[in-house]
């Protein structure tokens, strides 16, 4: 299995794009410090006890196992609750993203009570702006993490969670489901992406219209056999079709990544997952739709690839 | 108290048997020893079972580290993947962690403690073959191919029927659940073992410090695993017969499952700790030479520790959603678990600095144990910071701490354990040049797995993934955390051989090998199918040391106490709980295969339902009520006075509330509460967190429950009456009222079914809920019945004579907790009804 993760950027605590990622960062060094100190200061002191020094003194019990303890864990305790406080405390959100878990991909609503833009398995964020995500799921239990940007959130069935996050860097920033959801948890990833808010705009905006239409007769006869085969059935394309049960592909050409931040977007990898998805990603719930002729499979390619 | 003085007779001795005090204690040989009730050999199999489970997980281990070595791997499918860490998972935590500990406790104990054997022998082997046969039931999925892969804590919706068809996690719910069974009636044995049968003079704070460690460890196991098993329980009723308790279209939450799961698991961590810890506490003094120092500090560390680790169960859960103000107060709660942890820590260092310690194999393991541990309990402090756990949680840096705090503390010293007592349970000595090279490669090998995690996991891997993406910057960390589990599997497979090679060519084990101080090293190993011709009194914690006597004389000529035997019985010595003066003599059980028999029973009720074959069920669920009730048709020995030697004239068991059924039928209830209490935290849960749901329910009847609760509080005053009249020695009066209490809860039951008649249990998870409660209720009350009716019989069949009280007082002591149940069912019923609902 080749996969080409590696293009869709960095899933790292320490790549901090996002506000709750960088308090959380500055407290993790900080703990670790504190933790890599206390431990050799310990160590230390079991070198000394071998040595017999002191003899075994109550106060070692009194001062190492209970004074020393609790002005430990009593400054860990106030600080973590600062920035608690400071990245989980009430906050005012500019935007509204509405993220489903599913088995294993992800759904996703621009502004789900205005204008309701729906994209799948791919989370653009404004720069510097606060956005509340809503979390939901309705399958199993997922869990929604975008290290650079903040700590994860879980998607609980019959619950909505939210988490707000502020995006602090431009970029493109790899996020991945962390509650074992199945079969194919480890190939559940998605894409952040950063953009300016103008841009971001822009991208709602782009969000709101139809997909674009088809323009060379190949094209055109890939829309007919969208049309025709089923897919249909289970998939969006705004102006085209309405179904909800798979991701929306009104802009699937645009995507970097197909299958859940699986796959680089190309195509052959668009036609390998039409004609065999069970292969590339098992468990998924699309049957593979190898009954295509090859012209036709070309032709369904270069149109979702053209849908940007 | 009337005394009969006829010798009574023992069904369990066979005919023609060595009536000498060797005959009466003789294990029996060839098949037969699968019928011995020892603790010796119950314990021991116990610990070679679990160490075969964890040999077995440990390979599961290896095929995730080789599946993990290179990104992109196909080693291993995606399916296989995640049936083998859930396996590895939960054979670990469940099939070897737990029961090899008690195995180690259940051989040890009555060793240290001065008794010839566990209080409840019967009660061992059943354990036993309840854990080895729901074992058996979990490994045998891999042969159905339907083994397990919801992970080890099977949350739920994914291990419903809905997402998770066929039959894996129903070998999973199934299988563990019976496993449990034998970690229950484990501690409900040492619970009372430890208080009820030590050496004449063993004071509470005389005991040895392994026993305090063990008695905390079993009052958590009693309390901590009724979650998991009402959990386990209501997931695969959901399964089986769709009952909706988890389901949020009817009501139900996810989250309910997880609450119950963490309600066990956590104390779980504990459970598995706290033994590992007392062995350590055990084992350090010995190579010091010099008692533990702070065993006060150590104690009450040991349990606080217990009462605070039953309430940070929501630090698991800190990326569900819970509100800011919990996650604040379960943050507060998981720091503080580090005070008693470093009280532990502390007095074994300052045990360290006390004496001259020598640097043996166990001490390297303790060594081991103390720099892993602590790193593993600093990371655990990081973790309840709950920003830090947003980012942390389930990624591969929990799977780093939580191995640094079970491996460490727990694996380490149970090596380090058996290369202290092997000499004990082989009679040979391991090697200490292998020794410690099994510790190096085991901490070489640990360290570079583990350690180099916490970075893979800060890296943003998440755990529990089949395959990861190449240029992550998780390549290199992947492939040196693999080749470190290698390593450190090459240490543990040293360690099995030279366990096997110092059975054969290890030098034999003198008396006392290591100079401890602790009464289980008093005979040469290895020592023979008994524990002690005469029970010594005990002066001090470390009795070998401070009374050198015990060592100066041969073994058998120590003096003591119920020296030889009397009526051909085996027998040992049962004391205060708190003085540990001697009070009765405890008469125990001769080998016998009723337990197997029990258990096997069992077996085939639970292998039935998985196969769906639902007459086989009612066959193996006579099979085993039947062997359940020859096993308690025998003779009651009370009323019978022996002399025990030293002057003491001893009466065989007592009616009393210090007697060892009673205790043990304490512990027993402590299990039933704590399984009450579960249903009622669900009800409760369900109430508060749906409340839209609860507007919607039809409502239990009202009248039905307020009668439900009148008769259980009649049921708990007959049971209160026949006790009294028990102790009083009025036993005509003892009979009938406890009649009276078993047809008064059958009325209760009545009562109960009919206040829940117009609720629909498959419409809503509330309902269902409170269907699940009237059914643990009538259950307890079905027991009771029985009870009562098998001690009439008994009573006419004269294997109760007149004079025997003790039967009725221990029934009406259970009779006391039923009707208490009942009253507080029809309490939360009435509540339903009258819509204190929402």
């Amino acid at each position: 299995m080749e996969s080409t993760l590696d293009t869709f950027g960095s899933q790292d605590t320490s790549n901090v794009a996002g506000f709750a990622a960088g308090e959380t960062l500055w407290l993790t060094v900080l703990m670790s410090a504190a933790g890599v100190a206390i431990f050799v200061v310990v160590m230390v002191f079991i070198a000394l006890a071998w040595r017999g020094r002191g003899g075994g003194q109550t106060w070692w019990i009194v001062g190492g196992g209970v004074i020393f303890p609790v002005v430990v864990i009593g400054t860990l305790f106030v600080t973590s609750t600062f920035v608690l406080r400071a990245i989980a405390g009430p906050s005012t959100p500019a935007h509204v993203i509405e993220v489903t878990g599913k088995q294993f991909w992800w759904d996703v609503i621009y502004d789900p009570e205005g204008r309701a833009l729906r994209d799948a398995n791919e989370v653009v964020l404004p720069l510097g702006e606060p956005v509340e995500i809503r979390l939901k799921s309705t399958d199993v239990i997922h869990s929604f993490w975008v290290p650079s940007i903040a700590g994860k959130m879980d998607m609980i069935p019959g619950r909505v969670n939210t988490l707000t996050v502020t995006a602090t860097r431009e970029g493109r920033f790899r996020g991945q489901c962390a509650e074992f959801c199945g079969l194919a948890h480890p190939l559940m990833a998605f894409e952040a992406v950063v953009l300016p808010p103008e841009e971001y705009d822009a991208f709602l905006a782009d969000l709101d219209g139809e997909a674009r239409d088809a323009v060379t007769p190949q094209e055109r006869r890939g829309a007919e056999v969208f049309q025709t085969s089923g897919c249909v059935a289970c998939h969006r394309v705004q102006g085209i079709s309405d179904a909800r049960i798979g991701p929306d592909l009104t802009r699937v050409g645009g995507r970097a990544a197909l299958g859940a931040g699986m796959w680089e977007m190309n195509t052959g990898n668009l036609a390998g997952w039409i004609a065999d998805v069970g292969d590339m990603k098992p468990g998924a719930e699309m049957p593979s739709y190898n009954q295509l002729s090859g012209p036709d499979l070309r032709a369904l390619v270069a149109w979702l690839e053209s849908l940007t | 108290m009337s005394v009969s003085e006829t010798p009574t007779t023992y069904s369990g001795a066979r005919k023609g048997e060595d009536k000498s005090f060797e005959g009466v204690w003789d294990t029996p040989k060839g098949i037969h020893v699968l019928s011995s009730v020892s603790h010796r050999v119950v314990g021991r199999r116990f610990i070679y079972t679990g160490f075969v489970f964890f040999l077995i997980a440990g390979v599961l281990a290896l095929l995730v580290r080789t599946q993990l070595i290179v990104p992109g791997n196909t080693f291993l499918d995606l399916e296989t993947y995640n049936q083998v860490f859930t396996m590895h998972g939960t054979l670990m935590m469940f099939l070897f962690a737990i029961p090899i500990l008690e195995g180690f406790a259940v051989y040890l104990i009555p060793l240290m403690l001065g008794a010839r054997d566990l209080i409840f022998p019967r009660l061992g082997q059943f354990g036993y073959y309840c854990y080895l046969f729901g074992g058996i039931i979990v490994l045998s999925s891999f042969v159905f191919d339907a083994a397990p892969d919801g992970g080890w804590f099977m949350y739920v919706p994914l291990s419903t029927k809905a997402h998770t068809p066929g039959l894996s996690a129903d070998f999973w719910l199934i299988g563990i659940t019976f496993a449990e069974i034998a970690s229950v009636t484990a501690a409900v044995e040492l619970i009372t073992a430890i208080l009820t049968a030590r050496a004449p003079g063993m004071s509470l704070t005389k005991m040895p410090i392994f026993a305090w460690y063990i008695l905390i460890t079993a009052f958590m196991i009693a309390i901590g695993f009724p979650p998991l098993i009402i959990g386990s329980i209501l997931l695969e009723a959901e399964r089986l017969l769709g009952l909706p308790f988890f389901d949020p279209m009817l009501g139900g939450d996810p989250l309910l499952w997880q609450h119950l799961f963490w309600l066990f698991g956590h104390p779980e961590v504990y459970i598995i700790f706290l033994p590992a810890a007392g062995m350590v506490a055990t084992m350090l003094p010995t190579f010091v030479g010099k008692p533990l120092f702070g065993y006060g500090f150590a104690v009450a560390a040991v349990v606080s520790m217990g009462f605070i680790s039953f309430g940070l169960w929501a630090h698991h859960m800190f990326a569900t959603g819970l509100p800011i103000l919990s996650l604040s107060l379960f943050s507060a709660a998981s720091t503080m678990v580090a005070v008693p942890t470093a009280i532990q820590v502390f007095c074994f260092i300052a045990t360290l600095a006390s004496g001259r310690p020598k640097l043996t194999t166990p001490m390297l393991f303790i060594l081991g144990f103390l720099s892993i541990f602590v790193l593993g309990g600093l990371t655990g402090v990081m973790l309840a910071s709950v920003p830090f756990n947003w980012q942390a949680h389930d990624s591969y840096f929990v799977v780093a701490h939580l191995h640094y705090v079970l491996i460490g503390g727990m694996v380490f010293p149970l090596i380090g354990a058996f290369y202290y007592w092997a000499p004990h349970f082989t009679g040979r000595m391991m090697s200490e040049r292998l020794g410690r090279w099994v510790f190096g490669l085991m901490f070489v090998g640990f360290n570079t797995t583990f350690l180099l995690m916490h970075i893979t996991g800060l890296r943003g891997m998440p755990r529990r993934v089949a395959t990861y993406a190449e240029g992550l910057g998780w390549d290199r960390l992947n492939m040196l955390s693999s080749i470190g589990s290698y390593i450190l599997a090459a240490g543990i497979a040293l360690f099995v051989f030279d366990f096997f090679r110092s059975r054969r060519h290890g030098p034999p084990a003198p008396r006392n090998p290591w100079g401890a101080g602790t009464l289980e090293w008093l005979y040469p190993p290895v020592a023979p199918g008994f524990n002690f011709h005469a029970i010594p009194p005990v002066e001090s914690r470390e009795p070998l040391w401070d009374q050198p006597h015990l060592l100066e004389t041969e073994a058998h000529k120590v003096e003591g106490v119920m020296h030889g035997i009397r009526d051909g019985r085996r027998e040992t010595v049962g004391c205060d709980p708190v003085s540990g003066k001697p009070l009765y003599i405890l008469r125990l059980p001769h080998p016998t295969w009723l337990p197997m028999i029990a258990a096997a029973g069992l077996a085939l009720l639970f292998g039935a339902t998985l196969a769906s074959a639902y007459w086989l069920c009612a066959v193996g669920a006579v099979i085993a009520l039947v062997a359940f009730t020859l096993w308690g048709w025998e003779p009651s020995d009370s009323g019978v006075t022996r002399d025990a030697g030293m002057g003491h004239e001893l009466p065989v068991n007592v009616v009393d509330r210090r007697s060892h059924m009673h205790v043990a039928l304490v512990g027993t209830m402590l299990v039933l509460m704590a399984l009450f209490a579960s249903l009622i935290f669900g009800l409760l849960y369900l109430w508060n967190i749906r409340p839209e749901a609860a507007e919607t329910l039809t409502r239990p009847a009202l009248l039905p429950a307020a009668v439900a609760v009148v008769l259980g509080l009649a049921v708990a005053l007959f049971g209160q009456l026949t006790r009294r009249a028990a102790v009083r020695d009025r036993f005509a009066g003892a009979t009938v009222l406890s009649l009276l209490t078993v047809l008064t809860s059958l009325l209760a039951v009545a009562a109960l079914g009919l206040s829940l008649m117009p609720i629909d249990p498959w419409a809503s998870a509330l309902g269902a809920t409170l269907w699940a409660i009237g059914g643990f209720v009538a259950f307890n009350l079905a027991v009771l019945t029985y009870w009562g009716l098998f001690n009439a019989a008994r009573r006419l069949t004269r294997r109760i004579g007149p004079g025997q009280s003790m039967p009725d007082f221990n029934l009406a002591t259970f009779a006391k907790g039923c009707g208490l149940m009942v009253a507080v069912a029809g309490a939360f019923f009435i509540a339903g009804a009258v819509g204190g609902v929402g």
